[in-house]
């Protein structure tokens, strides 16, 4: 990405570059750089599974992150003491079917779907759903404004623990 | 593997507490649990605020059955088996929505939502010795409590409220919370663990595992600049029987994360509405003191100040468990309120929240570890057995738990330990010293 970003003359490829490249970082545990990744005024969500088309903030959602949680939740996943996560899981993440949605002046909304790989224990559970980004250029290439999961599955079963980012 | 002697250890002797990890990985236990337990204690359906208009329903499973959650056509609140009674298909196939008539796909049976059979496709091909009347869905025993709805699939149980004993002032206490009733926040948690349901009952009122399990949560806390109750040496509570197998752990409030000015002043506001009409000391209660509540056998209500969660949990193997989360506050809450709560409720509560992760992560971990039973075949609750006033980080509320269980399940007669709830906080008292003693444990 240069640094004279213009949102008119990004491709699908621009964008699927930046998602593969943030899956990755989630793939190997980069957390940080992952939230260096977001906006100061970035919201992560995942809906209520019964309720994927509702607001997260107004329901009793999976997770409505605004940063200051988000940070919150990264610190703690790099801690030993974060016990559903240690050892770490293995995970590994297929994003496809990326499309540009909307494009506006300063940002630009994308839709993907996901299949997420959680190895841990012996035992593999995969997450299905779809991606909704907000992203926005910067002088440090795109960054994300609004991130969204869908999980396709409505009963969390064996999905239990959501203590990966998904 | 034999089936030892008792389950159940109770040595009032000693002060020794044991339960045979048998109880957690034993087909045979489970199967006498879906008999003693699941088909004859009252189990709870849901909150009466889930269907608010007539003809709204939900459908769900509970003690094995599917059932559908409805308000008839003329406002009463009703649980049906959701099975036809000509050939067995579920009725009903939707999870929720709003519906007079549930038609059953296969051969077009339909029924209304007070179960009445209302028609039959090519009906007079039946003898007349068919009687309609007679085929209606079938309705377990059915009653509520302060808008929580129960059934009970057993004619021989108590009333409702008879089976909660000193429960009822527990869920008064968070009923109580709003002139204008309470509402479940619309959204469900259904997930599952690798683990016995008994555990997750157990954690559920378990104040021991706080620090070490969520250290990180309260750590978060701590880094977003607020001081959890527990660590600002506010005392250890109390854990009490409540009778029936009914316990609660009370601690000092726990702390709101993700405080600001303006839900600061919503939250000042709607306590001083509390204190003037109940007064200080029921506030300060209701309130200020956290409560995690386990109704025998499987329903938790957990009032965090913060949120409220309600929660059933039923097994579907020895290993395996089904979940069910929601979210209760009251109707009348501040806007500003709302949102905030929902936050902080799902950072805790929530399968991917900042806390319950861990939970189930321990007694995943539990259950993993039985498999050593051969080895070492008993687990220890004995923390706290001869104290005189249990607090929360004692293990008195799975003792109550267990007991229960265990009469259920063996037959061995239940005993009572540690001194009753103390509901001193309804006198009006407004003496704070008294105050401090009873939420510190110390009977009155």
């Amino acid at each position: 990405m240069t640094s004279a970003l213009q949102i008119s003359e990004l491709t699908r490829a621009d964008i699927e570059e930046f998602l593969y490249s943030e899956a990755a970082l989630l793939d190997e545990w980069r957390l940080e750089e992952w939230l260096d990744l977001f906006t100061i005024d970035c919201l992560y969500e995942i809906p209520a599974p019964d309720l994927p088309d509702e607001d997260p903030g107004e329901t009793f959602s999976l997770i409505h992150d605004h940063r200051a949680m988000l940070e919150q939740r990264v610190i703690r996943l790099k801690k030993p003491t974060a016990h559903a996560e240690f050892p770490h899981s293995r995970t590994r993440r297929l994003v496809t079917n990326v499309r540009i949605l909307d494009k506006r002046s300063d940002e630009i909304k994308v839709g993907a779907n996901f299949a997420v790989y959680r190895m841990r224990n012996g035992i593999e559970v995969t997450y299905v759903g779809r991606y909704e980004y907000v992203l926005i250029p910067s002088s440090d290439g795109l960054k994300i404004r609004h991130r969204k999961a869908i999980l396709d599955q409505e009963v969390l079963d064996p999905h239990g623990k959501i203590s990966i980012i998904l | 593997m034999t089936t030892p002697e008792h389950l159940v250890i109770d040595d009032r002797d000693r002060g020794l507490f044991r339960v045979h990890r048998s109880a957690f990985t034993s087909e045979e236990i489970f199967k006498r649990e879906q008999e003693e337990i699941f088909s004859k204690c009252w189990l709870y359906v849901g909150h009466e605020s889930e269907i608010p208009n007539p003809n709204d329903f939900h459908t769900r499973r509970v003690g094995g059955r599917t059932v559908i959650y409805t308000r008839d056509k003329k406002g009463d609140v009703r649980v049906l088996l959701n099975s036809c009674r000509h050939r067995g298909a579920e009725v009903c196939r939707e999870r929720r929505g709003n519906r007079k008539v549930f038609t059953c796909f296969y051969h077009g049976w339909a029924y209304n939502n007070e179960g009445k059979l209302v028609s039959v496709p090519d009906g007079d091909s039946y003898s007349p010795g068919f009687d309609r009347e007679e085929h209606g869905l079938h309705k377990p025993r059915t009653e509520s409590y302060r808008g929580f709805t129960y059934v009970t699939y057993s004619a021989d149980a108590p009333s409702l409220e008879s089976y909660l004993a000193d429960a009822r002032y527990l869920i008064d206490l968070v009923a109580d919370q709003s002139e204008t009733g309470m509402q479940i926040v619309r959204g469900i948690h259904n997930y599952s663990m690798r683990a016995n349901w008994k555990l997750l009952m157990e954690n559920s009122c378990d104040g021991y595992h706080g620090f070490t399990v969520h250290q990180t949560y309260f750590e978060m806390m701590m880094n977003l600049g607020v001081t959890p109750g527990l660590a600002a040496d506010m005392g250890n509570g109390s854990g009490r029987e409540l009778g029936n197998g009914h316990a609660v752990a009370e601690s000092p409030e726990l702390g709101m994360p993700l405080m600001s000015e303006e839900i600061l002043a919503a939250t000042s506001g709607r306590r001083a509405d509390t204190v003037a009409r109940l007064g200080e000391n029921h506030t300060k209660k209701m309130l200020n003191t956290t409560r995690n509540l386990i109704l025998f056998p499987n329903m938790a209500l957990i009032d965090l100040n913060f949120g409220i969660q309600v929660r059933t949990m039923f097994p579907t193997a020895p290993d395996r468990t089904e979940i069910t989360g929601w979210q209760l506050m009251p109707k009348d809450a501040p806007d500003a309120l709302k949102p905030y709560r929902i936050d902080n409720a799902l950072t805790f509560w929530g399968p991917a929240g900042l806390a319950t992760p861990d939970d189930v992560e321990g007694l995943e971990q539990c259950q993993r570890g039985f498999t050593s039973m051969r080895e070492i075949e008993w687990s220890d609750i004995s923390r706290g057995m001869e104290a005189d006033a249990p607090t929360a980080v004692d293990e008195l509320q799975m003792r109550a738990f267990w007991r229960q269980w265990n009469q259920r399940v063996t037959g061995e007669k239940a005993r009572t330990e540690g001194p009753r709830y103390d509901t001193s906080y309804l006198d009006g008292a407004t003496d704070d010293a008294e105050l401090q003693a009873s939420t510190s444990g110390v009977t009155l």
